[in-house]
């Protein structure tokens, strides 16, 4: 659930971890190289990489450039902003990439079979539809849109793009140790659901300065009502997305509280909220996030009747009740102790590592970003669906419209979200958003996730 | 004037080859590839064996309209049959289940350079004896087969069987030496160390095609 560290961010775990230069320079009250300048090792290309294109380089867009490059599947050919500076910084990641000011240009380069769109919320609809329009594969950060009416917009454009993949940034959605982790949630691993809580805190003031006022204002999109979904729309999105995925079940209602505790600037998105969730089963879920205090940093947990779990970044612990049945394999599985209380990991792939001769809780299986695991699946699914509609028209026709479905049926795809995934959690982040801003109690209504 | 006597000449080669085109037309009826066929490669690895598979195999058989397809026959006519294939089977279409080892094949069978894998038939006669009715015909085929470029003579057992009136079903299978077609075998470095793979494969095939109305005219 690792999102681009912001400038100013002053992580305790990061600081803790290891007294690096970047976490001594924050203590000193320096800017901190995020995630935005760490780039990832650039990887050899397959011949099966697809050309992607870029469309809004900010803090995300560049995490998206440095990831790319990180991708075996992918080959960064063009990149888009208005802002000339921040498409030159774009540009010492991906120096062979054709460089546009207008995403119209983009998406009229013929060479670009993907995009990937980082822009503000509020400009996802113009620039997602002409995509689709375009024949682009899309993938669009969430939330979807500023508004529900924006977000329908898209998925019913989507739904209708046949021959192009769709891909909402649901990004732990294409992560394996989410994968790994749904079937044992699913299966009552942890007895029955109780409840949830996720939270994220970090110290940020999520403002980005510029000597220029009206490039600030537009860099800081995200304090501002009109084009912002706050702390919930933001962040939030991905770890309710997930508990939504694992129950199998959307909320019923959700209510909400917002302040602005530390940054009283002009900003007028809270920076501390909690929000509760009712879902179905009677189990609630509430959400901590925060702008102004780091401590635990970011986690889920979810409450059953044997056991908890906690999901943390790329890794998963159970915490069992003393009365609850014996599984077997934790005897054999690594512990760690948080405090008072042993953790039993839940490690993807342990028989793998074991037979490395590493440690499982040690060794993090998934050492990239979420966003990498994301993006693969994202080209990957494109490259497939692209070059097996076409192997097929070729040596078939294309007349037969029902036989090249039922041939695409067969393709074995990466796990992705798609337009209804990404559209739901837009909806509930959206409400969420909306019952913090006027303090009322929201029930969901089954009309508004129709697409 | 030069210029004119040679564009002469090919119209004129043209010409003769449309003719005898035409003239085999009506002696050959043409089984056209459609969906639903399957290619597998089952290999070797100093680690596990492995296996790929495609769904796609393109292109289309001409045989003998008098030649008859037809299982229920005692004995085979002992005779070359009047015959040819032209196959095509895009070499991306071919995949292992994971994304790594699709990425490595590729790789070592230059495709970019060379998308798509060929056979041409050049013989085709069937096996001699009994033919116990109701089974699959029996033929044994001299073909031409090109992979990544390398074009190497290939003989194999084949069989034929027509299914659900106008569709025909041939099956066979051949070993193959990556080498014979200038195919390095990989040795990709994975997390579990290196892995060579062997030298020889085992490809098999289940070509589904079908005698469409107008083809058959």
């Amino acid at each position: 659930m690792k999102t681009p560290l912001e400038p100013f961010d002053f992580n305790r775990r990061e600081f803790l971890r290891g007294g690096s230069v970047a976490s001594l320079a924050a203590l000193f009250g320096m800017v901190q190289t995020g995630a935005q300048d760490a780039k990832p090792a650039e990887a050899e290309k397959a011949v099966t990489a697809t050309n992607t294109g870029v469309i809004g380089l900010g803090t995300r867009g560049r995490e998206a450039v440095a990831v790319l490059g990180s991708l075996s599947n992918a080959q960064v050919t063009a990149l888009c902003d208005h802002y000339p500076s921040a498409l030159k910084r774009a540009g010492n990641t991906a120096p062979k990439a054709k460089q546009y000011a207008d995403y119209r240009q983009l998406l009229g380069d013929a060479e670009v079979a993907a995009v990937v769109i980082t822009t503000p919320p509020h400009q996802h609809r113009e620039i997602a539809e002409a995509a689709l329009a375009a024949g682009k594969h899309v993938y669009l950060e969430v939330p979807m849109a500023g508004t529900v009416e924006d977000a329908r917009a898209i998925a019913q454009a989507a739904r209708i793009a046949g021959k192009v993949v769709f891909q909402p940034g649901l990004q732990e959605r294409s992560h394996p140790q989410s994968h790994f982790l749904l079937p044992f949630v699913r299966s009552g691993g942890a007895g029955r659901t109780i409840k949830a809580r996720t939270q994220w805190h970090r110290k940020t003031s999520w403002r980005s300065n510029s000597p220029n006022p009206e490039r600030e204002k537009e860099l800081n999109w995200k304090l501002y009502r009109e084009t912002s979904q706050g702390l919930v729309g933001e962040i939030g999105i991905h770890q309710m997305d997930i508990l939504t995925w694992f129950f199998g079940q959307r909320p019923k209602s959700v209510m909400g509280f917002g302040t602005i505790q530390q940054w009283k600037d002009d900003r007028q998105t809270a920076d501390t909220v909690q929000c509760i969730y009712e879902y179905p089963n009677d189990v609630h879920v509430s959400q901590e996030l925060t702008l102004t205090n780091s401590f635990d940093s970011e986690y889920s947990m979810i409450y059953g009747t044997d056991a908890a779990v906690m999901m943390r970044e790329n890794k998963a612990w159970m915490f069992k009740e003393s009365d609850s049945p014996l599984l077997g394999w934790e005897v054999y599985a690594r512990k760690d102790s948080f405090y008072k209380d042993l953790g039993i990991a839940l490690v993807a792939n342990a028989t793998k590592i074991v037979a490395q001769g590493k440690n499982p809780a040690e060794e993090a299986p998934y050492p990239n970003p979420p966003l990498f695991y994301a993006l693969e699946s994202f080209l990957f699914n494109a490259h497939e669906l692209t070059t097996a509609t076409k192997d097929f028209i070729e040596n078939f026709g294309g007349d037969d419209p029902k036989a090249l479905a039922d041939h695409l049926a067969t393709l074995k795809l990466l796990p992705a979200p798609k337009w209804r995934e990404g559209f739901e959690a837009t909806v509930v982040a959206l409400k969420a958003n909306e019952a913090i801003e006027s303090g009322e109690k929201i029930t969901f209504r089954d009309e508004w996730f129709v697409v | 004037m030069k210029t004119l006597r040679v564009l002469l000449s090919i119209a004129i080669a043209i010409a003769i080859a449309s003719e005898t085109s035409a003239g085999f037309a009506e002696a050959l009826a043409r089984y056209q590839a459609t969906p639903a066929s399957k290619v597998t490669v089952n290999g070797t690895s100093t680690i596990h064996d492995w296996k790929m598979e495609g769904k796609i195999i393109g292109g289309h058989f001409d045989i003998d309209s008098n030649f008859p397809l037809d299982t229920s026959a005692g004995k085979l006519p002992d005779l070359k049959v009047n015959s040819t294939a032209e196959v095509s089977i895009p070499v991306q279409s071919i995949k292992s289940g994971t994304k790594r080892m699709d990425e490595v094949m590729l790789e070592a069978m230059k495709q970019p350079e060379f998308p798509k894998i060929t056979y041409k038939l050049t013989e085709l006669s069937p096996r001699t004896g009994q033919h116990k009715p109701g089974d699959p015909l029996e033929f044994v085929s001299k073909g031409e087969l090109t992979i990544a470029g390398v074009t190497k003579p290939v003989e194999m057992s084949v069989t034929m069987e027509k299914f659900e009136g106008n569709k025909l079903k041939i099956i066979g299978s051949t070993p193959i030496k990556m080498t014979h077609h200038g195919i390095k075998p990989p040795a990709p470095n994975i997390a579990l160390g290196l892995i060579k793979v062997g030298d020889e494969v085992k490809v098999s095939f289940e070509w589904i095609t079908a005698q469409k109305n107008e083809a058959a005219k």
